[in-house]
């Protein structure tokens, strides 16, 4: 095996084994997340992004060397049909990409039917692409932009701002349920 | 072995701490690890994404079977029909998941736990399919799913990511709450 594949299994078992203690491989938690009836899906979400959000940020300012960041592009169309597109089937299966997969690996008969799902959704849209890409992809592409770039300010300090906000949201959800448990 | 040395770390934390008041709760715990992660990604390869994985592997299983397939999609002349990082990161997801549910601390996991919103078991493996095929398609519509444009597109504050991730919760925000009316209503 190359280096690379190597470094992708580690961080798979890595990503896959706090995403099953996390309790990803159930579909209820997002079902209930999305619901806004259990807030764990977002605490977890927000806190890895704003964990990763710093590290980025960290690693770019001081170790840039090390910073492997890859930022995609905003093709409006497309990232907005998909994203609606995305939503309503990560409503009804309960599962992303990635959860889907610990589903499967967590013994859940669910998670194989949504990967087995995705590998046809997937199948599809290899076909589908030469047809899709003029109409929804190629369009209004503005390009890699990033909110600290769009807007003129330094990025360590707007990442620590942003992470902090997002701290601070993760904190309000924590408050509420903790309320809402002991009413 | 650097796998084995972060998960023992956590799980002895875990463990001692339990019983506590104040024990770290295990969304801070495994929200956390999961933004180490990322910078670990981020360090070495790439920041973290699954979705790409999906179209790569099946490209490079068709392409076994009808010689010739990857080369005529565009597609997967873009994105390439390989097992590289990516796939093995997918597999590694599995086994991670594996290694969580028969290691100490691990709990299985029920096949639905909202089994009624879906009435019978037929129609809930009915939903996690359909639900699969659509997840994929927006993913790879949108260039990438949970992962590739919230956990990654938004910790580098990319444009990209939070439009992404509003048009995501805005649709699964009103599915998933018709589904669960549904099922009391």
């Amino acid at each position: 095996m190359e280096t690379t594949q190597i470094l992708g299994l580690i961080t798979g078992l890595m990503f896959g084994f706090a995403l099953h203690r996390a309790r990803f491989s159930r579909c209820g938690l997002v079902m209930r997340g999305l619901a806004f009836r259990d807030f764990t899906m977002l605490k977890v979400m927000l806190t890895a992004i704003a964990v990763g959000m710093v590290g980025a940020a960290a690693l770019a300012t001081f170790a840039p060397e090390y910073a492997h960041l890859k930022v995609k592009s905003l093709y409006v169309w497309g990232v907005l049909v998909g994203g609606l597109i995305f939503g309503v089937g990560m409503a009804i299966a309960g599962y992303c990409p990635g959860t889907a997969l610990i589903g499967l690996g967590g013994g859940v008969r669910d998670g194989l039917l949504a990967v087995l799902g995705g590998l046809l959704g997937a199948f599809a849209f290899i076909l589908a692409f030469p047809a899709l890409e003029p109409v929804l992809m190629k369009p209004l592409d503005l390009g890699k932009l990033t909110l600290h770039e769009t807007l003129g300010l330094p990025y360590l300090p707007t990442a620590l701002v942003i992470a902090a906000l997002l701290g601070g949201i993760v904190v309000w959800l924590n408050r509420l349920e903790v309320k809402a448990r002991a009413q | 072995m650097v796998t084995e040395r972060v998960e023992v770390r956590t799980q002895t934390v875990r463990e001692t701490a339990a019983p506590s008041r104040s024990a770290l709760p295990p969304w801070l715990i495994w929200g956390g690890m999961i933004g180490l992660v990322q910078i670990f990604a981020i360090a070495t390869v790439q920041p973290l994404g699954v979705s790409t994985a999906y179209p790569q592997l099946v490209g490079w299983l068709v392409d076994k079977i009808v010689p010739g397939f990857a080369e005529s999609q565009p597609y997967l002349q873009k994105i390439g029909a390989k097992i590289g990082w990516e796939v093995m990161l997918i597999i590694g997801l599995a086994l991670g998941a594996f290694l969580s549910s028969v290691l100490p601390g691990g709990r299985s996991t029920p096949a639905c736990d909202l089994p009624n919103v879906y009435r019978s078991a037929w129609g809930r493996g009915l939903a996690a399919f359909v639900g699969g095929f659509l997840i994929l398609f927006g993913a790879r519509l949108a260039g990438g799913c949970t992962s590739g444009h919230m956990l990654s597109g938004i910790a580098q504050l990319a444009l990209s990511g939070f439009l992404f991730g509003a048009a995501a919760f805005a649709t699964g925000v009103l599915t998933a709450s018709l589904l669960l009316k549904r099922r009391t209503g």
